[in-house]
């Protein structure tokens, strides 16, 4: 245990320095300008689905356009967020999705750990969404 | 009985190497902001960064019991084996062999894909995702594909030792700056080849695993050259909607843990832990095998003139 004890603290300088070197990296790359952020709208939203052989029936983008829910011809959702320059999204069943819907502030949930719960703003509530929310997978 | 002692003094390769990476990046960044030949972002180098912290923290707090492991190992070897030069020769081609296998299952099998998933996570290609590295590996006995080494003979620091100079070979591949090699391109892993490994294309799906050498893919049937006519788009098949590098470290293991709860049998259990990522027992789900098999579908339909 002691001998464990040592090597960490022997390696402690070297971590401190990793984590410098991290934020001193991490800093460049911003002032550098590495600092794209993306948009989604209609046309962005269409392409993704068309690209997964998909077909939009009508979507929610957010306001600040770095997130949206679209609900597709064949009844699944499409939901995508902005990754940077990069965007992300799953195609999946409503069913594995759970909505919350309150004061015009939507949060969707998933089973996939590798994308995190969606919040955004729903300035007009699609009647789509008002079922989901309210527990009506279609 | 000790393993033979090394006739000189292995320095920790890697702790040496960690300035050339730093002074490799902010080149790259340079030159990438200069020429736009490549991409950077800043949040998504800090997760790879973060990744990489992650990985010595964890290496430091576990790597003891892969010590252990080799060791145990070694006292059931086969041959004596000492620190001359045809052993060092073998010991690298040994190394270099056991890890394109380590790696082609990593790809191939979920166990060890929920470890090795890290590294492919990001959506961009450049030195920093060299660096996102695993927090899990021990956890998932990425280790045990180089015990037979170790078993055959070989001192369990000479296979260390390989294993670090891998490691390090195989930063400056990643990255988008560099073209082809000439001749280099027909024995080493290169970062033409590396490209097509870490591409989401259907055509460049579970290829080019070879560490310092890609001749273990040429004879092993997994070699795809890089074609000019179709650039790489980088990450996995489903991309992470996340920087946090918690979920970027763990969110395949929960995911492997959610499938388990939901299994109905022994053969989804089986499935959902070792059989390759994105098995389902209805084959609604993705893998590389099907999404590969649509898109030579695709191809056969396209090259087929219309009657």
């Amino acid at each position: 245990m002691a001998a464990y004890l040592q090597q960490w603290i022997d390696q402690a300088p070297v971590l401190a320095g990793s984590i410098v070197a991290v934020l001193f990296m991490a800093g460049v790359a911003a002032l550098l300008g590495f600092r794209h952020t993306t948009r989604i709208d209609s046309a962005e939203l269409a392409r993704l689905a068309a690209a997964e052989g998909a077909r939009i029936e009508d979507a929610l983008i957010a306001p600040d356009s770095k997130s949206a829910l679209a609900r597709l011809a064949d009844g699944k959702l499409m939901i995508v967020r902005v990754m940077g320059a990069d965007i992300s999204g799953r195609i999946l069943p409503a069913s594995a999705a759970r909505f919350r819907l309150r004061s015009g502030r939507l949060w969707v949930a998933f089973a996939d750990t590798g994308f995190p719960p969606l919040h955004l703003r729903a300035e007009q509530t699609p009647p789509w969404l008002a079922q989901l929310s309210a527990g009506e997978a279609t | 009985m000790t393993a033979p002692q090394p006739p000189f003094e292995i320095p920790p390769i890697i702790t040496y190497a960690v300035p050339g990476f730093v002074l490799l990046i902010l080149i790259e960044m340079i030159y990438i902001r200069v020429t736009k030949k490549g991409r950077y972002e800043a949040r998504d180098s800090l997760t790879s960064l973060l990744m990489g912290f992650g990985n010595q923290v964890f290496e430091l707090a576990l790597g003891g019991l892969v010590i252990f492991a080799f060791a145990w190992a070694y006292q059931f070897r086969l041959f004596e084996i000492g620190w001359t030069w045809w052993a060092l020769v073998l010991c690298f081609f040994g190394e270099d062999l056991s890890y394109y296998w380590f790696h082609r299952l990593a790809h191939e099998r979920r166990w060890f894909w929920a470890s090795h998933v890290v590294h492919h996570s990001s959506q961009h290609y450049n030195l920093t995702t060299a660096l996102r590295q695993t927090w899990t590996g021990v956890f998932a006995l990425s280790f045990a594909f180089k015990l037979p080494l170790v078993l055959i003979g070989f001192p369990p620091d000479m296979v260390f030792m390989f294993s670090a100079i891998s490691l390090v070979y195989q930063f400056w591949i990643h990255t988008e700056t560099i073209g082809r090699l000439g001749p280099f391109e027909w024995v080493l892993n290169t970062p033409s080849h590396h490209r097509v490994h870490h591409a989401v294309n259907a055509k460049y799906l579970d290829a080019n695993y070879a560490g310092v050498l890609i001749i273990w893919d040429r004879m092993f049937g997994t070699f795809v050259p890089e074609d000019d006519r179709e650039k790489p788009r980088y990450g996995i098949i489903s991309q992470l909607g996340t920087f946090n590098p918690m979920r970027v470290a763990f969110h395949e293991w929960l995911g492997i843990f959610r499938d388990l709860r939901g299994a109905k049998n022994l053969r989804e259990v089986w499935g959902y832990t070792f059989g390759p990522p994105g098995w389902s027992p209805d084959g609604s789900r993705k893998t590389s095998a099907s999404i590969k098999a649509a898109w030579a579908a695709r191809q056969q339909a396209a090259a087929v003139p219309a009657e």
